[in-house]
């Protein structure tokens, strides 16, 4: 079995108005990817869904994505 | 009464003219103030694309701050927000340890800038021909 996705890496801080570094961490639907693709601790995925739906608060990242509307 | 580190996010409807803009800025500000908070940081962002639209709009001007302030201004605050008719959406968070650590490692990161860039590149390099 090969890895669909290769496993994304955070260093440090996960910042809720970094789109740039967030975008990685949602599907193209929009949906938050699960920890088991991305490979994250328990707590770092914590950290990273919060920021995301901050950020979805304040319109830095879409609830759903355009594609899919 | 306790006080707390906050950061509040402020989206302001981007179809007004510049001095409008500049204006509710100001009154912004002024409500933190007025309801006891010290701001420690703004940062203006500008137009930016909304995610998605907000009341039909697509774009909007984005604009942070950061203060210290007693926990009873918040709920001031935001009511005054409410009643911005210019003021489209916003968020406050209260910042933790941790974020206060990023934010002044950011900070010093920022004055010690050349210093580090010069001692980090030569170490990924020697790392690189190590490997190979």
């Amino acid at each position: 079995m090969k890895n669909k996705k290769a496993k994304r890496v955070i260093t440090d801080y996960i910042d809720y108005k970094d789109g740039k570094k967030l975008q990685k961490f949602i599907s193209d639907q929009g949906k938050i990817i699960p920890r088991r693709i991305t490979g994250l601790s328990a707590k770092q995925h914590r950290e990273l869904v919060r920021a995301i739906k901050r950020a979805r608060q304040v319109a830095i990242l879409p609830f759903v994505s355009e594609a899919v509307k | 009464m306790a006080t707390k580190h906050y950061e509040s996010v402020v989206i302001i409807n981007a179809a007004l003219e510049d001095p409008q803009i500049e204006q509710t800025i100001a009154t912004i500000l002024d409500h933190i103030k007025l309801s006891g908070g010290e701001i420690s940081e703004t940062e203006k962002w500008g137009r930016k694309r909304l995610a998605y639209p907000i009341d039909k709009a697509k774009s909007g001007y984005y604009l942070i701050n950061r203060f210290v302030g007693p926990t009873s201004m918040i709920i001031e605050f935001e009511r005054s927000l409410k009643l911005e008719e210019n003021v489209i959406r916003y968020l406050t968070i209260a910042l933790d340890k941790k974020d206060l650590e990023h934010l002044e490692k950011i900070k010093q990161s920022k004055t010690e800038e050349p210093v580090l860039e010069k001692e980090t590149v030569p170490e990924k390099a020697t790392n690189d021909e190590s490997k190979d």
